[in-house]
This record gives structure tokens, C-alpha cells and sequence, in this order.
């Protein structure tokens, strides 16, 4: 008996007394206001990807494609494409970090974003110089901590999964979206 | 060593004693919060990041002997910090309350006791190596050393001083959603009589853990400690060895953290102990462990 109630209420208690915080930074549309110029309007084209599309993201980044709906605007100024916007989600230690990122007409990376950030350490990757290190990048770039994207010491998980996130998504992009 | 009069647990009995500590525990830091532990005896090859610290406040249940009633509780308080994103550094003080009552047979005699005691200081150093978010293996060297005033077992007085280094290993898959962690090492003690029978002992110890992220900020895992101590530091002086196993379940919110675990002895031999895979004398059936960690 002393073993069952053990099993039970001590995880209750602590399940009881659990809370979150959390950090927005941006709302969606202020993140579209950082990334693009002023003027440009954003319609969304939102895709649900096949079963064929994720295994090929997959296999052309290295990475797992976590969800097959993913959040995408396209971009346009004076009737002109100007590129894509797309909201993802990677995983920080304990919740997920949420980010955009924005592309040029090309597929180039024009910009990152972090529009949610909920964990303890790790919240220097809003970083701007961080974040620049990604900008023209293509889909085939090698994206590798300590490679060509320099890792910040104390925030590792956060630079490789918003590393992989990229890589991820410039795949999305050449299978799913161009 | 008897504590005579009417006490506490012998008025309510061994499992709520068991309850009011875990609750108390609970209750009593649940404002805190900490490096991040997933497991309750397992340690993996992350530190802290430069210039953060974490306070952590562990509370074990240590109880079930071969016969008569025990309940050893360890209360531990520790401080951690960052110095660089590759090392830190802790000190800690421990004190345990004990209860016992009818401990009393050829393999596990212990005298009657119902009290408080100071238990020590540590203090510890760890040094990341490889990182397990970047390298394909984690790894850290950590040592610990520390003085202890009354034994875990009977709350017994010594003077015992100690050095443990351990190296720590930690491997994650799937985006660090399965994370594993691995260490071992061995602990050098002197000044142990009067609370044992030999005046210096080594013991060799470690932890193997497993633990899976289920729905955000929480984990759920299982792991296993060992340990098997030599007095005298003599290898052909055996003494006792055991291995605990059981789940554990970790909640980390972005100041703190908390993970229950919920060890049973798996399996144990000791000197002078029947071979019925159990040992007594210097452990328990169960070892159950609360850790609160708070972060700034």
C-alpha cells in the first residue's frame, strides 16, 4: 500500500506545483514587419505536406520533420514576389522555441526571427550577429555548428536546433514551396 | 540511542512518515528551482553555461530493512555555478533525520533511534569535455569530495573525510528527446569507525539512466545505481555491493525543475549476509528520491 501511494501522490504534488513562462518577442505580424519592407503584403499559403515530401525534406537535410503543416506567407510589394515567410517550431530543452524565417524570391535566407523563446539558458540567439550568419544561405549549404555557423558556448542546444531548423526548411522550401 | 517519549512518526505510523517528508519537502521548496537533472542517482556530461548558478535541494527516502521499521532521510542543499560553459563548481550540506525502530537481526542490527542529524559539507568540480548537444558523445570529468559527521545508516558519529572522482557520460537522440546518461567512478573514504567496523574504505559506484520526453517540459525514464564497497581499500576485502532500479519522472519549467524518482534494491550480497541476492546492513529496500532545482 505504502508503495502505490508513493507512485501516486508524489507525482501529483509535483505535477500540482509545475508552471511555465514564457517569452514573445514578436507577434507574427511584427515579425513579417522586421523581416520584409515596409509595404509588403503577406498572403497565406499554408502547406500540408505528403507522406513522399516530408521522407524527401528528410533525406536532403538530415533532419526530422516533426509536424507535415507547416505556416507559410508569401510575400509581395507592388504586385512583385519579394519572397516567403514561414513560422516554425524547434525544440528548445523543455518547450518549443518558435521563429520565423524569412526567404528571398531565390530560396536565399533573408532573415531569422525568434518570435517565442520559453527556456532558461540559451536566449542568445536572438543574437543579431548569430542570426546573421545564416542570411543567403541556400538549400545544400552545410549549416554545421562550428563549421560554417558559429555556435554561441552556453546556448549549444538552441544554436543547433535553430541550425537544423533552417536546414530543415531551405529543404522545405526546394521540395515543397518553390 | 533510544529517543524515548512520544514522537512524531511513532504516532502516525511508517508510510505517513514516509508521505509527510516527501510533502514537506515538497511544500517547503517548491519556490526554488536548478543543472538540470533527469534523474535521481544518474548524472550526465552537461554544466551549467558562465555566470549562472542553480540552488537544489534534494530530499532521498532511504527505507526497508530486513525486519523492525527504517526511515533514513537525507536533506541536501546545494549551491552550483557556471564559472566558464565548460566547468562548475558546488558546495552542499547534507542532514539526515533517521528512524528506526526494531532494526534488529543478525545482518542489518541497528539501534533504535528517532532524531535529527547533521550529516556534512561537499563540495564538488565538473568539467565538460565533449558537449552532448555537439559531439557525438558527452562527456565530463567530475570529483567530489566532502566531510561527514554521522553516517547515513545509524546516524552514527565519524569523522569521515572523502574524495570521489567519476567520469560522466551523456549521449541524446532524436533532437535530445531520448536522453541517456552513464557514470562511474570510485569514492576514497578515511575516518569512517566509529560508525563502521574499518577506519577507510573505496567504493566503486555509478548510475546508467534513460529518460524520454513525452509531451513538452517532461520526462519520463528509468535508471539504476550500483555500488560496492572494499574496507581497508583492499580489493580482497569485500564487503557489500547492490543495485537499485526504478522510474523516474522530471518536470522542468524555465526556473525550475523537479524529478521523483523511485528506486527499489534490485539486487545485493554483503559479507556475513545471507545469499538470498539482498543486502541490509548498510542498505535499504528502497531508495526514493525528490530533486528541486531553481536557476537565476
Amino acid at each position: 500500500m505504502t508503495e502505490r501511494i508513493l507512485y501516486v501522490a508524489i507525482p501529483a504534488l509535483t505535477i500540482g506545483a509545475c508552471h511555465a513562462y514564457a517569452t514573445t518577442y514578436h507577434t507574427i505580424e511584427s515579425a513579417q514587419k522586421a523581416c520584409f519592407e515596409e509595404g509588403t503584403s503577406f498572403e497565406s499559403a499554408a502547406v500540408s505536406l505528403t507522406k513522399a515530401q516530408v521522407k524527401a525534406i528528410e533525406k536532403a537535410s538530415g533532419v526530422r520533420v516533426r509536424s507535415d503543416k507547416q505556416r507559410v506567407w508569401k510575400a509581395t510589394k507592388d504586385g512583385v514576389s519579394t519572397g516567403w515567410f514561414i513560422v516554425d517550431e524547434v525544440l528548445g530543452k523543455h518547450e518549443f522555441i518558435t521563429w520565423a524565417l524569412a526567404l528571398k524570391p531565390d530560396g536565399g535566407v533573408q532573415s531569422i526571427e525568434i518570435i517565442d523563446y520559453r527556456e532558461t539558458y540559451g536566449y542568445e540567439i536572438r543574437n543579431a550577429d548569430w542570426r546573421a550568419q545564416f542570411l543567403g544561405k541556400k538549400n545544400g549549404a552545410k549549416l554545421q555548428l562550428d563549421e560554417d555557423i558559429k555556435n554561441i558556448s552556453g546556448a549549444t542546444l538552441s544554436c543547433r536546433h535553430i541550425t537544423d531548423g533552417v536546414k530543415r526548411l531551405l529543404a522545405f522550401y526546394e521540395i515543397a514551396l518553390r | 540511542m533510544v529517543d524515548s517519549g512520544s514522537t512524531f512518526a511513532a504516532l502516525i505510523g511508517r508510510q505517513r512518515v514516509l508521505l509527510f517528508c516527501l510533502l514537506a519537502a515538497s511544500l517547503g521548496t517548491v519556490s526554488l528551482t536548478a543543472e538540470e537533472q533527469l534523474f535521481g542517482f544518474v548524472r550526465g556530461a552537461e554544466t551549467l553555461p558562465a555566470g549562472r548558478s542553480e540552488i537544489y535541494q534534494f530530499v532521498t527516502v532511504r527505507t526497508g530493512k530486513s525486519q523492525g521499521t527504517y526511515v533514513g532521510t537525507d536533506f541536501e542543499t546545494e549551491f552550483e555555478h557556471g564559472f566558464t560553459d565548460r566547468f562548475q563548481a558546488s558546495v552542499a550540506i547534507e542532514n539526515r533525520y533517521i528512524y528506526n525502530r526494531g532494526v534488529d537481526g543478525d545482518r542489518d542490527a541497528l539501534d533504535d533511534m528517532n532524531r535529527y542529524r547533521f550529516g556534512g559539507v561537499r563540495a564538488s568540480s565538473k568539467y565538460m569535455l565533449l558537449s552532448p548537444f555537439k559531439d557525438a558523445l558527452g562527456l565530463a570529468l567530475r570529483v567530489e569530495g566532502g566531510y561527514a559527521q554521522h553516517d547515513e545508516v545509524g546516524g552514527l558519529p565519524e569523522k569521515e573525510f572523502f574524495v570521489a572522482p567519476e567520469v560522466d557520460f551523456q549521449k541524446n537522440f532524436r533532437d535530445d528527446t531520448i536522453i541517456t546518461e552513464m557514470w562511474m567512478g570510485t569514492e576514497w573514504a578515511w575516518g569512517k569507525q566509529p560508525a563502521e567496523q574499518y577506519p577507510r574504505e573505496i567504493a566503486f559506484q555509478g548510475g546508467l539512466g534513460a529518460s524520454y520526453r513525452f509531451v513538452r517540459n517532461w520526462f519520463i525514464g528509468v535508471e539504476s545505481h550500483i555500488r560496492a564497497e572494499y574496507p581497508l581499500f583492499r580489493l580482497d576485502n569485500f564487503e557489500h555491493y547492490v543495485i537499485y532500479a526504478g522510474p523516474s519522472i522530471h518536470y522542468s519549467a524555465q526556473r525550475w525543475w523537479a524529478t521523483l524518482t523511485c528506486t527499489r534494491q534490485a539486487w545485493g550480497e554483503g559479507i556475513d549476509e545471507p545469499l538470498d541476492g539482498r543486502t541490509f546492513a548498510e542498505e535499504t529496500k528502497w531508495k526514493i528520491r525528490l530533486k528541486l532545482g531553481v536557476n537565476f
